[in-house]
């Protein structure tokens, strides 16, 4: 498992060099740059403003700067959006809001979709399993920018209870309605994968064994049934954990969060290239790590995948 | 006396604004208990380095915080800030203000000439690489150009302090509104103690120190920022709100949402839904002028053929019903445009144009006469080309009512291209259009701001029109002491050559509290200083 997780790890770093060198080159593929604007620099200031961001260099040279700056001193450069300001201040400013939403968030789909799941599986074709299954497809087709504005009328306008958004330090109330918003139509995913691994699990010739061993139920469903059951679960749960930890673009703007997920598109939009360089880079870390604790979890609950490792 | 009357003195004079502009607080006012107002801003700001600043919003915020030689008041007209006055030498090339002797920086330092030749020789510093220099190279400063080409050194800047209290400014050439642009953020002091000590990071809430009514105390970009009284300023004791706070929403509709919740005091109304809120609101939804026009440009340099010819180019835009397209489409009290300036422009006089005045059935039958004329229409050649313009809804509305208008009036078939922001300013800006659409929002209160982008050496041009009559009147403007009939004739040329459709006068469409007063809902540019404003007791 050592060697397994090491080798894993070395891998990063020449993917990241390609993601890196391919990223670099493809936005500046894309016509204007940072300093395009609707009234043009004159061709002086220009030449200043490119010299100061080291833009006047070829693109060979340019990029390995920035690779020399990422390794050396762990520097992402200058926002070229927000002029008093680092790629590396905006990560370090918009992660943990993102991350703390999304893990709420996370916390949210888990356990309300698994336990929904498990409900509905165990009382198969009852009516308790037809409300799950109801509720599960109807928040499913609930994307979160109906859902949204949904929240903010009800929670906002009509009941005061909640602001319409914000974060103000990651006070509990700014993060209610990004987390329900962001998670309720994942949360949906998760009961129904839950529902149907489960009950294929509780078909299985070896629940039945235990069933005839005379085993009771609740040792049947948790010691036997449920690890097996989750791993769809699991699989699912990796990609959209870390989509949710890097922030919705759209919960960010519509929450006025202040999380990263805008910088992506404002990046795009005014080609801040460094933002979203660094962006990208964190973006496929998060990738590689989650993935590999997931794998990682995966050999733990499931003994097939741990002798192959 | 305004400050406009700097214009005229041939002699040497002295010249005194009006007084100085404060939150002006009716008697028997009930004030609000807690002084704090909240208002959207769309975007993070781009900083709050007076010389590095490029928004508008960021601009506001830096109006508060940071205080140049004058302010504008309510009407847009300029008011004394740190300077109380200035003179102007007989050839109009030497400025002198006075600056006051009890301006401080938050810190308890005095405000001193020194700190602006500190900031404007900043400004133009090719290390610090500003956006905003070229505005230096606007105000004519002498050497300003030289120096952002880094041919001389920052110090031989047009600017010096014979002493604290004097600042001594040297044009290369007259310009006559040239005491109107030190109200511009660009032009604001920077405390180069604090900027020394450190860095870049010096406009941070835990570093700035600031000159304004305001102090930065807390800023969470993409969030939130409070800026909070400057006991330390001269007129702190006529500043009655405590305490502003901006919140970044990105999204217009939840902008309206949170004004409904209260938790703003002022935002911005999303597109076409001010007629419905005038009526829900009364007294809280505004649409005020704006130095902006919306206008289409002809490729007059490599553009289709027929575009060369001006019969072509008066018929397309006589065609256009501007009306239907303001009160029907756009819906936000936008003004009707047949002139290039808007009409709001300070000291402009929207001039006779002769289209201008005729009613929409006869610009019609005249467009289809001209289009024949030139060979076109039902009976000629069929006329089509490619109107390009940015990605968005409205522009995209406008587009199409432009099209199906043409269409049906002229048999004109027109394609219609949009591109993302970016892509269309560099296309734009490479003549690779046919028609584009195009907007300007002035710099500076004054017709020049708009009309000199029509001329041959102008770096906005993007239509690439020239006319030898065009640049010597806006040449001549720089240095006349009666504007007008200068500005009257380019426009008059504009209507005639029609190298541009000009479509409407923007408006900003706003919800602001009725809580919130002093609001200077008369000037233009939308400049407004927090200390002007008050909170009411509801």
């Amino acid at each position: 498992m050592f060697n397994y997780t090491l080798r894993r790890i070395l891998t990063v770093v020449p993917t990241l060099l390609v993601l890196i060198i391919f990223s670099f080159y493809l936005m500046r593929l894309a016509p204007g740059g940072p300093f395009t604007s609707e009234k043009p620099l004159p061709p002086a200031v220009m030449k200043n403003v490119l010299e100061r961001y080291g833009m006047d260099q070829p693109l060979y040279v340019q990029l390995w700067t920035y690779i020399k700056n990422i390794v050396f001193h762990f520097d992402f450069g200058p926002s070229f959006s927000q002029k008093d300001r680092t790629v590396n201040d905006v990560i370090a400013q918009g992660f943990p809001v993102t991350l703390t939403y999304g893990f709420w968030s996370a916390v949210f789909v888990l356990v309300l979709g698994i336990p929904l799941g498990i409900v509905a599986a165990l009382r198969h074709n009852s009516f308790w399993d037809y409300t799950m299954t109801g509720l599960a497809i109807f928040s499913q087709i609930f994307p979160n920018f109906v859902l949204a504005p949904i929240l903010v009328l009800l929670f906002t306008l009509s009941w005061g209870l909640l602001p319409g958004g914000g974060w103000n330090g990651g006070q509990w109330e700014y993060i209610i309605m990004p987390a329900i918003a962001l998670g309720t139509s994942y949360m949906a995913g998760v009961a129904r994968l839950t529902r149907g691994s489960m009950l294929e699990v509780l078909n299985a010739p070896f629940i039945l064994t235990a069933r005839s061993k005379g085993l009771p139920e609740r040792t049947i469903i948790w010691r036997h049934a449920l690890k097996p059951a989750l791993l769809p679960t699991l699989t699912y749960m990796g990609p959209v954990f870390v989509y949710m930890i890097t922030g919705s673009v759209f919960i960010d703007v519509f929450f006025s969060t202040g999380g990263i997920g805008q910088d992506f598109i404002d990046g795009a939009y005014s080609r801040d290239y460094a933002m979203l360089l660094g962006l990208a880079v964190l973006y496929s870390l998060l990738t590689f790590t989650l993935n590999l604790l997931l794998d990682l979890m995966y050999a733990w609950i499931d003994p097939k995948v741990r002798s192959n490792l | 006396m305004k400050i406009r009357s700097a214009i005229i003195p041939m002699l040497l004079s002295t010249t005194l604004v009006t007084a100085a502009y404060a939150a002006d607080v009716p008697e028997g006012t009930q004030l609000a208990a807690t002084q704090v107002f909240t208002y959207r801003v769309l975007d993070e700001f781009s900083s709050f380095d007076p010389q590095v600043v490029e928004d508008v919003n960021g601009s506001e915020v830096v109006r508060d915080l940071f205080e140049g030689l004058y302010n504008q008041n309510a009407e847009g007209e300029i008011v004394p800030g740190v300077a109380l006055s200035h003179t102007v030498s007989e050839d109009n090339k030497t400025y002198t203000f006075t600056l006051r002797d009890d301006a401080k920086w938050s810190d308890g330092t005095p405000v001193t000439a020194g700190d602006f030749v500190y900031a404007w020789q900043r400004a133009v510093e090719p290390e610090l690489a500003s956006p905003y220099a070229w505005y230096m190279e606007l105000m004519s400063i002498e050497n300003g150009a030289a120096i952002i080409a880094g041919e001389k050194p920052i110090t031989d800047l047009g600017v010096s302090a014979p002493d604290d209290h004097t600042l001594v400014v040297q044009l290369s050439q007259p310009l006559p509104y040239f005491a109107k642009m030190v109200s511009h953020a660009t032009t604001f002091p920077s405390p180069k103690w604090v900027i020394d000590e450190h860095g870049s990071e010096w406009t941070r809430p835990e570093n700035i120190v600031t000159n304004g009514a305001y102090v930065l105390t807390e800023h969470v970009p993409k969030e939130r920022s409070v800026r909070e009284r400057n006991e330390m300023y001269w007129d702190n004791d006529k500043t009655v709100l405590d305490k502003v706070v901006t919140l970044v929403i990105g999204d217009d509709a939840q902008g309206l949402t949170r004004w409904r919740a209260g938790e703003v005091d002022k935002t911005e109304i999303p597109s076409g839904q001010y007629p419905t809120l005038k009526e829900e609101f009364p007294t809280e939804a505004y649409a005020l002028p704006r130095l902006c026009n919306y206008y289409m440009t002809f490729n007059v340099k490599n553009g289709p053929e027929p575009f060369q010819d001006v019969r072509v180019r008066q018929a397309l835009s006589y065609a256009l019903d501007r009306d239907v397209i303001v009160d029907r489409v756009l819906q936000g009290g936008q003004f009707s445009a047949y002139t290039f300036t808007p009409g709001a422009t300070d000291g402009f006089e929207i001039p006779e144009v002769a289209y201008a005045n005729m009613t929409q059935a006869e610009r019609d039958a005249k467009a289809k006469d001209l289009l024949a004329e030139a060979g076109y229409g039902p009976d000629g050649e069929k006329l089509s080309f490619t109107y390009l313009y940015n990605t968005s809804e409205s522009h995209q509305q406008i587009a199409i009512v432009a099209s199906q208008m043409w269409k049906q009036k002229l048999g004109v078939e027109v394609t219609l291209e949009n591109q993302e922001w970016k892509v269309f300013l560099e296309t734009r800006g490479n003549q690779n259009f046919e028609l584009a659409r195009g907007a300007w929002c002035g710099d500076y209160n004054e017709a020049s701001t708009f009309l000199d982008l029509l001329t041959s050496q102008s770096g906005y041009n993007d239509g690439k029109f020239s006319n030898a009559r065009v640049d010597e009147l806006m040449a001549e403007a720089k240095s006349s002491q009666d504007t007008n009939p200068l500005y009257a004739e380019v426009e008059a040329i504009l209507a005639d050559e029609m190298p541009v459709i000009p479509i409407y006068h923007y408006s900003t469409n706003i919800m602001l509290s009725d809580s919130i007063q002093g609001w200077p809902i008369n000037n233009v540019e939308q400049t407004w200083y927090a200390k002007d404003l008050y909170k009411v007791a509801e």
